[in-house]
């Protein structure tokens, strides 16, 4: 239908898995994960040596200060320990004999610094692929890392960070830890590559910043160039690369709505990017229904980065704290009091509200070399999670002394992942009372602590009556569940058409959790990201959620959603839905009763679609 | 020149991080510090980073710690001590 113009490309179109919400209109900035470059080789003149050596370490000198700026970054944005692996690679450039190998390979062959470092470099990787221990050998990850900065820095092309203009959108096959770190985060507008996945670290961060993105955009990266118009569509998945003017026209008109729902809103709390900018601390102030229903907003969290988002956007205290997050730091299990200090700051930065620490939910996609895996065939039913550190007492131990020498602190609270039996809570309390006897035979200070079980197996729901007379609380991990009951692998993108929120067996196990928690009048929270989208978020409500914990930034958004609402009404829609016989059923219930009843609140673009495919 | 035997005993071996801090540790002396593996396979400069990190040290690797200088006894206490210690990072 469109012909090529001269000068104007065809606008493309990539599906992909949104891993963080919003939408951005921007520019193209490609970067390249480790590419390697090409290197030339080029004979010196006698006299030219001099002048090679001096360039060389120029090249040097400012690799350095970049390590030295991308270490403060990673520390502030990641934690200190991740950060260390860049005191590895600045030692890499003071390294004597390395700097000393290529200097004279310049000066005995008079060739080009890139070509003596490219040599030398070579070299190196070819010992270092000798290595057996697969996990010491990956380490050569790491030089060539630092070979890549130093030609770059030898080619006078700048640091990524150095280009970066107001509207950058990310593109990259990979985006890796490090080059995240480099990033200033304050300039970018949205992130897309090619790999990735939900539990990535670039998603994470940009959950936690409210910076949307999308992953899993097959080519994407081969096909956009550096300034290239590109709009980035985290509520649906989609990125448009050279969009038409008729498309740019339509996605102006879903901002402009977008900012016209932050006006109407009581507070500044639509697009992501105003909030960033306003950057003001939102108090918790409570929140209530229409009708007067109180509900309660906290915080899930994992990365020292998203803290600051707890108090920015209003949250209630921290209702899962994903305790993995210390193991990626460390290489190695984290010591009993370096936990207790990361849960020491958690109890201090939530205050009276608290924070809820969920267990090592260690096992299956998680494990990534920390942990010999056994390499199992079927890990989401695995040696994971409770059954891993009841597996591993020692683990499970050390954690435990952690978190009740912390509780004495502050407010925190204890969740057990993954419970399919009454009999792991039991084992498990026994080894909390166990520690916790021992601590205070050593005269070490305790303090209470509420032990909760995570609703994320079958069989948990159907004998919640019973857990729930064992437990202090519930916390709903919907994720999980919806995979477990629907048995569908949420990271395969061949199933993800079976992965249905809103099917009424999820919806009849939510229901049927709440009600065995109220009957035992304990606390129910539920904490997948069912609860960070707002129309979900509704279903959850009607189903007598009053509890919610969700990525921080998608706080504001549910917020003003219930705020609009009445819980009778949503607790009839509810109802309906329960009586369902199938997630399409569920869907279109949803989107027609909320688009009729509350269509400021429920645009069309965030509601529920049946069969929505391409 | 003094020697000790010793045995890494932290999961992940010499691995970058680990090889930091070592690095570091026996850079602040003024004596050469080498590892040898104890079936002289290899042999490293204990100051230099990417010869740490070409032993391939996995846990377990027994090594032979060599310093020669003025002030050998402390630079090879500091160093072993590193590796003995399991670079602080031990699971327990």
């Amino acid at each position: 239908m469109s012909r090529k113009i001269k000068g104007e490309r065809l606008e493309q179109r990539w599906q992909g898995v949104a891993v963080s919400e919003g939408l951005a209109a921007g520019r193209v900035l490609r970067i390249h994960s480790g590419v390697r470059q090409r290197v030339y080789r080029a004979t010196l003149a006698e006299d030219e040596v001099e002048r090679e050596t001096r360039r060389f370490r120029a090249a040097l000198r400012l690799v350095r200060r970049q390590l030295h700026d991308v270490r403060r970054k990673a520390e502030r944005a990641l934690g200190a320990e991740h950060a260390y692996i860049f005191e590895a690679h600045l030692l890499m450039l003071e390294d004597r004999k390395f700097l000393e190998d290529i200097e004279s390979y310049i000066r005995d062959e008079r060739v080009n610094a890139e070509w003596a470092v490219k040599v030398v470099a070579d070299r190196l990787l070819a010992i270092y692929a000798e290595i057996t221990d697969e996990y010491l050998r990956e380490r050569s990850s790491d030089v060539e890392d630092v070979i890549r900065r130093i030609l770059v820095a030898l080619s006078g092309e700048d640091a990524p960070g150095a280009r970066l203009t107001h509207d950058a959108i990310i593109v990259a096959e990979e985006l890796m830890p490090s080059a995240a770190a480099e990033l200033d985060f304050a300039h970018v507008k949205a992130i897309a590559s090619d790999g990735g996945g939900w539990t990535s670290h670039t998603a994470i961060i940009a959950r936690g910043l409210g910076i949307p993105a999308v992953v899993g955009l097959r080519e994407l990266y081969r096909h956009a160039r550096t300034g290239d118009e590109i709009i980035v569509d985290a509520r649906t998945g989609e990125v448009v690369l050279h969009p038409t003017s008729g498309t740019q026209e339509l996605h102006r008109t879903h901002v402009a709505a977008q900012a016209a729902a932050v006006v109407t809103g009581r507070e500044a709390d639509g697009g992501a990017g105003a909030l960033r900018d306003a950057g003001a601390d939102v108090a918790p102030e409570p929140v209530r229904t229409l009708d007067g229903v109180e509900m309660t907003l906290r915080a899930n969290v994992e990365l020292p980065a998203e803290y600051a988002g707890v108090r920015r956007f209003g949250a209630r205290g921290i209702g899962l704290y994903r305790s993995e997050f210390l193991l990626s730091q460390h290489d190695a299990m984290p010591s009993e009091d370096e936990q207790c200090a990361a849960y020491v700051e958690l109890a201090a930065l939530t205050g009276a509200d608290g924070a809820t620490i969920r267990l090592f939910d260690l096992g299956g996609d998680k494990l990534d070399g920390l942990l010999e895996s056994a390499g199992e065939r079927n890990p989401a039913l695995g040696l994971r999670a409770i059954r891993f550190c009841l597996q591993r007492e020692d683990i499970l131990r050390t954690q435990v002394r952690a978190v009740l020498r912390a509780a004495a602190q502050g407010r925190l609270d204890l969740v057990l992942p993954m419970i399919s039996d009454i009999t792991d809570v039991r084992r498990t309390r026994a080894v909390i009372e166990e520690e916790r006897a021992r601590l205070q035979t050593e005269g070490r200070e305790t303090g209470a602590l509420r032990i909760g079980a995570m609703i994320e197996v079958p069989s948990a729901v159907l004998v919640a009556d019973k857990l729930a007379r064992e437990v202090d609380f519930f916390s709903l991990g919907t994720n999980d569940l919806i995979q477990y009951l629907l048995a569908v692998d949420r990271s395969n993108d061949e199933v993800a058409g079976w992965f249905r929120s809103l099917h009424p067996a999820v919806l009849q196990s939510i229901s049927r959790t709440l009600d065995a928690a109220a009957a035992a009048s304990i606390p129910a929270v539920v904490c997948g990201e069912m609860a960070a989208s707002p129309a979900y978020a509704f279903v959850l409500a009607g189903l007598g959620a009053r509890d919610l914990s969700m990525t921080a930034s998608s706080i504001p958004r549910v917020r003003r959603m219930l705020r609009g609402i009445e819980a009778e009404r949503a607790r009839a829609i509810a109802a309906e839905c329960l009586e369902c016989a199938t997630a399409d059923d569920v869907e279109e219930l949803v989107g027609g009763r909320l688009g009729e009843g509350w269509p400021n609140l429920f645009p069309p673009e965030i509601l529920p679609a049946p069969n929505r495919k391409e | 020149m003094v020697e000790q035997q010793v045995v890494v005993k932290n999961r992940l071996g010499l691995h970058a991080r680990a090889a930091a801090r070592l690095v570091r540790t026996a850079s602040a002396f003024r004596s050469t510090v080498r590892l040898e593996r104890a079936d002289s396979s290899a042999s490293a400069d204990a100051k230099s980073i990417l010869s740490v990190l070409m032993l391939a040290a996995a846990r377990g690797t027994h090594l032979r710690a060599t310093a020669e200088g003025v002030d050998e006894r402390e630079a090879l206490g500091a160093v072993c001590a590193l590796i003995v210690g399991g670079f602080g990072e031990m699971e327990e």
